[in-house]
């Protein structure tokens, strides 16, 4: 075997085989080219070395599936992907087109080392109420912010991708008595949402179950050295991510 | 309120801050006696006003509610916004639980854009201490430009800094604003401030109501759109930076505003402490409610706390009630004994039977107030209401109502006016009038002596007990029917948050639990006392005027002419005499006072029984008889009615009267014999029932007056309940009828 190392280009392949697997089931070497713009004949060789690498099988001459390995490696290459967009756009502010290419074109150059410290500031700055803080004066610097900011952001797509470790957010009141939970979001409207703002229940405060009612509602949570009762109803609306 | 008015002789402060953050005891530490309560115009909100006078000015002080924002949506809030604008107070004291600084130095930072002299008071002071924290408060007052002083309120401590930092802050010039809330929300609220400003709105309130628009309150959006022009302007403006800020941050305004309030809060704290409160501050607490608020104990140990309340309340009150009992009786027969002996004066009776025997009636009541109100004082500044109001939220609020209404209802059992006060625990104004409303369905100990003589006239004794237990069934079932269906209809809207602070527990002093308890019971006192007296006197002249006299004429215009005509002697217009014990003078020996003796027993019962049926309350008796004949009822019962509309035991009293038994109690056979005769069993089911539901008594309906701040309320439950009561009755009566 000469190659032990994924290239930016079979990486490229193996993430189009893996896109095409999740919506097809399996992946044709015609739609493979088709999703990169390549002639199918530049397909066959790209696979046949994915083959050789342990990263996916042929189920007949012309379909191709990933196997284990491949599809680990794959998701790994697409969070790297979706980090670096994200980068792009939420940090530094840029289009999303100018994102989307800057992030295909960064991707494989990084070491492993370079992208996963990359990776701890992006979650810095998203994540830690400090780096919050810090990106927060940072966008608002006007020597920095062009006049045009509002054209930027139009998703909102939660945090739930940065969280590597594959947590769910769940409803405070359905973590368990003395288990801990960091607020992802504060839904609901109107005098409820503000009366928890007030409470100080924001997105990234840690708050812990502590106990619940023997009537099994409301439940009684403490937060930064405070502790307050909710009903379950106004709890299902602080989703949080169990600690 | 321009820089003018801080030479003013006169200085109005505001204390402003969290609900529990101690406002009410340094209010109270700050005024002493010096202070009035009343209620703001429609609402249940209370409003607290006092003065004190320092260095030869006089500060006028009001407790504004405590709220943990400024918001449009709760009357606290308004009121608090309300009172801040319109009143515009030169000194603003923002009062702050120590122990809890963020969620609490929030409502500072929006308290800073509404006033320009402000005090911050650390309270609670001790508690902050032990639990190790420490603040550089030089540091604080330099950040925030203003005063900043410690203080335990409930044991006035940190008074005297607490008048000189408002006598400071007055004296001064208006502080800019030292809010820092983030480039990008300042100059947002300072182009709509801009645009606000632009509509003519002065600048010391611009900054605000930028604020509100841009958080796109209701109230305050709709206010200036519907201004048009420059004010419409400025919804615009605000609108469009709301849009800009959501855009570029993807939070929605409300969240950023939070944000931004609490990264203010963040920093600030970051700086000023200078030593943490320790991790385990609240252990001793944590581990007694781990035994309070256990799964299993909880419960238990509640209503072991509920039964202590109510026996303190309803058997240790037993005996200052007696004593002031027999205080009435003695200061009813003193005054009795300033008329000649035999006389039939009317002002006598007047005096003595309405007067004395009708607010007496009511002020026995007082030690049970007083006992309970130290009762819930104490358990409310321990702590351990929220809990209770934690413990059975679920089972209330299935019934729209809240965990804190139990309590209020439950003492209801007691006695109405009690339950109706304890009300004030309920933060919410519709939960309270919920609780409010319904309350009178909770079967009262005044109506147990009904009870008491009815169930036995018309049941077999294996029947007793359910029957008994059964109308206490009906009427919590009713209550909480109730409670659901106003919730539904003319109390509809959206639900109180039950975001509710559990704080730690803490000791109260006996002086502020004392202090408050006596307070409101003064207040009871006060307001109610007065509405008593004039229903009373219009009691007294329904039961012993006689109806021909006066034909024609409003009880109102026989009021008027009392005092004339009671020197009119007419031989047939005499009046219960004193040979008739009535509720109050009898005492049990009517013979040993009572020199007319001449006449038998049985002759002078029958003659106030003949009175009784000419008076205007048999006339009126006799006047309902065609609308509650329906109900299986004849006037005897109607008049009696009207007795136990003064108070509900009022109707064995009057039921004794009418059948001339003279002095009868619930234990009288005699009169259950009577009774047994004259009416069938459906009756007394139908009888009881609207006893039960129907007319509230005068006392319940002068402290819902007293309470809600109008007569608005007193009059939707009084007929509410009345015409339900009708209705039941009617109903168990005619389709028991065509059944049996």
């Amino acid at each position: 075997m000469q190659e032990t190392v994924l290239t930016g280009a079979l990486e490229d392949y193996l993430e189009t085989v893996y896109q095409l697997v999740q919506s097809r089931k399996l992946a044709r070497v015609k739609d493979i080219a088709r999703a990169r713009s390549v002639r199918a004949g530049s397909v066959s060789p790209a696979m046949r070395r994915l083959a050789d690498l342990g990263m996916i099988r042929y189920v007949q001459r012309e379909y191709i599936d990933l196997t284990p390995l491949g599809e680990e490696h794959a998701r790994r290459i697409l969070a790297r992907h979706r980090i670096l967009t994200r980068f792009f756009r939420e940090i530094l502010q840029v289009t999303p087109e100018t994102a989307e290419a800057d992030a295909c074109a960064m991707e494989h150059s990084l070491s492993a080392e370079g992208m996963d410290h990359l990776t701890r500031l992006f979650e810095f700055l998203r994540v830690c109420p400090d780096g919050r803080k810090f990106l927060s004066s940072f966008h608002s610097c006007p020597r920095i912010q062009p006049a045009s900011a509002e054209c930027m952001l139009h998703h909102r797509d939660g945090t739930e991708a940065i969280d590597g470790k594959g947590g769910t957010t769940r409803s405070v009141a359905d973590l368990k008595p003395g288990q801990k939970g960091r607020v992802t979001q504060v839904s609901g409207e109107g005098p409820i949402r503000r009366r928890l703002l007030d409470m100080g229940i924001l997105p990234d405060t840690t708050i812990e179950l502590e106990r619940v009612a023997p009537t099994g509602d409301p439940i009684w949570i403490k937060l930064e050295g405070m502790q307050l009762s909710l009903r379950r109803k106004e709890a299902s609306l602080v989703s949080v991510l169990a600690a | 309120m321009g820089n003018g008015s801080h030479h003013a002789q006169e200085v109005t402060v505001a204390l402003a801050g969290n609900p529990n953050a101690g406002k009410t005891s340094l209010f109270n530490a700050l005024t002493g006696a010096r202070q009035h309560v009343g209620n703001y115009p429609g609402v249940t909100v209370e409003r607290r006003t006092g003065h004190y006078e320092f260095e030869g000015r006089r500060y006028n002080v009001v407790d504004l509610p405590g709220t943990y924002s400024l918001t449009s949506y709760s009357p606290e809030e308004r009121i608090a916004q309300l009172e801040l604008l319109e009143h515009a107070p030169e000194v603003v004291v923002a009062v702050v639980d120590e122990t809890a600084l963020k969620r609490s130095l929030v409502l500072v930072a929006q308290l800073m854009h509404l006033t320009g002299r402000m005090v911050l008071c650390l309270n609670m002071a001790d508690e902050a201490r032990m639990s190790g924290q420490k603040l550089d408060i030089a540091l604080l007052e330099r950040l925030l430009g203003m005063p900043v002083v410690e203080t335990v309120g409930h044991k006035q401590q940190g008074m005297d800094g607490l008048v000189r930092a408002i006598a400071r802050a007055a004296s001064q010039e208006r502080v800019g604003n030292r809010l820092v809330l983030g480039e990008r929300l300042d100059a947002a609220l300072r182009r709509v401030r801009e645009a606000v400003a632009g509509a003519g709105i002065p600048p010391e309130r611009a900054g605000w109501d930028a604020v509100k628009l841009l958080e796109n309150d209701p109230g305050y959006t709709s206010r200036y759109r519907e201004k048009g022009g420059a004010f419409a302007a400025a919804v615009a403006a605000a609108a469009r930076e709301r849009k800009r800020i959501e855009a570029a941050t993807g939070m929605d305004i409300t969240l950023f505003m939070a944000e931004c309030y609490f990264g203010f809060v963040d920093g600030l704290l970051r700086e000023v402490v200078v030593r943490q409160p320790r991790e385990d501050a609240r252990a001793v607490s944590d581990r007694i409610d781990d035994i309070l608020v256990n799964r299993v104990l909880g419960i238990p140990f509640f209503l072991a706390v509920m039964y202590l309340v109510f026996w303190t309340t309803f058997t240790v009150g037993e005996y200052p009630m007696d004593w002031l009992e027999a205080g009435f009786d003695l200061l009813g027969k003193a005054v009795g004994g300033l008329w000649a002996p035999g006389s039939d004066a009317m002002l006598r009776s007047l005096i003595v039977d309405g007067v004395i025997g009708g607010v007496g009636g009511v002020l026995v009541f007082l030690p049970n107030i007083v006992l309970l109100f130290l009762s819930l004082t104490f358990l409310e500044d321990t702590g351990y209401m929220a809990r209770a109001a934690f413990l059975v939220d679920r089972v209330m609020h299935r019934f729209g109502l809240h965990g804190r209404s139990f309590i209020p209802l439950v003492t209801g059992f007691g006695c109405s006016i009690p339950g109706i006060m304890a009300t004030r625990t309920l933060e919410n104004e519709r939960d309270r009038l919920t609780t409010m409303l319904v309350l009178p369905l909770m079967s009262c100990g005044a109506r147990l002596p009904i009870w008491m003589l009815l169930i036995p006239a018309f049941f077999p004794p294996a029947w007793r007990a359910p029957a008994l237990w059964l109308i206490y069934a009906v009427g919590i079932v009713l209550a909480l029917l109730f409670a659901l269906l106003l919730r539904r209809s003319i109390l509809k809207g959206e639900e109180a948050p039950f975001v509710m602070e559990l704080p730690p527990y803490r000791l109260p002093t006996l002086r502020s639990v004392i202090g408050r308890a006596v307070q409101r019971a003064w207040m009871y006192l006060k307001k109610a006392g007065t509405l008593i007296l004039a229903i009373s006197v219009v009691m007294w002249f329904l039961l012993n005027t006689p109806a021909d006299v006066f034909s024609g004429k409003t009880e109102a215009a026989a009021l008027d002419r009392a005092p004339d005509s009671s020197s009119v002697n007419e031989p047939g217009r005499s009046t219960l005499t004193s040979a008739e014990p009535g509720e109050i003078v009898g005492g049990g020996q009517p013979a040993a006072s009572v020199p007319g003796g001449a006449t038998s027993d049985d002759a002078e019962r029958a003659r106030a029984a003949e009175e009784m049926r000419r008076s205007l309350a048999g006339r009126i008796g006799r006047l309902m008889e065609p609308v509650i004949a329906p109900l299986g009822f004849d006037w005897k019962l109607g008049t009696a009615m009207l007795g136990a509309f003064a108070a509900k035991e009022g109707f064995v009293a009057q039921l004794g009267v009418i059948y001339a038994m003279g002095e009868v109690d619930e234990t009288s056979d005699q009169l259950r014999d009577a009774l047994h005769r004259d009416y069938s069993r459906l009756t007394a089911v139908s009888l009881m029932l609207f006893l039960l539901i129907a007319t509230p008594c005068m006392a319940t309906v002068a402290v819902m007056r007293r309470e809600t701040g109008g007569w608005k309320w007193p009059l939707v439950q009084f007929f509410g309940l009345t015409a339900t009561g009708y209705l039941v009755s009617l109903v168990v009566y005619q389709v028991g009828r065509t059944l049996f």
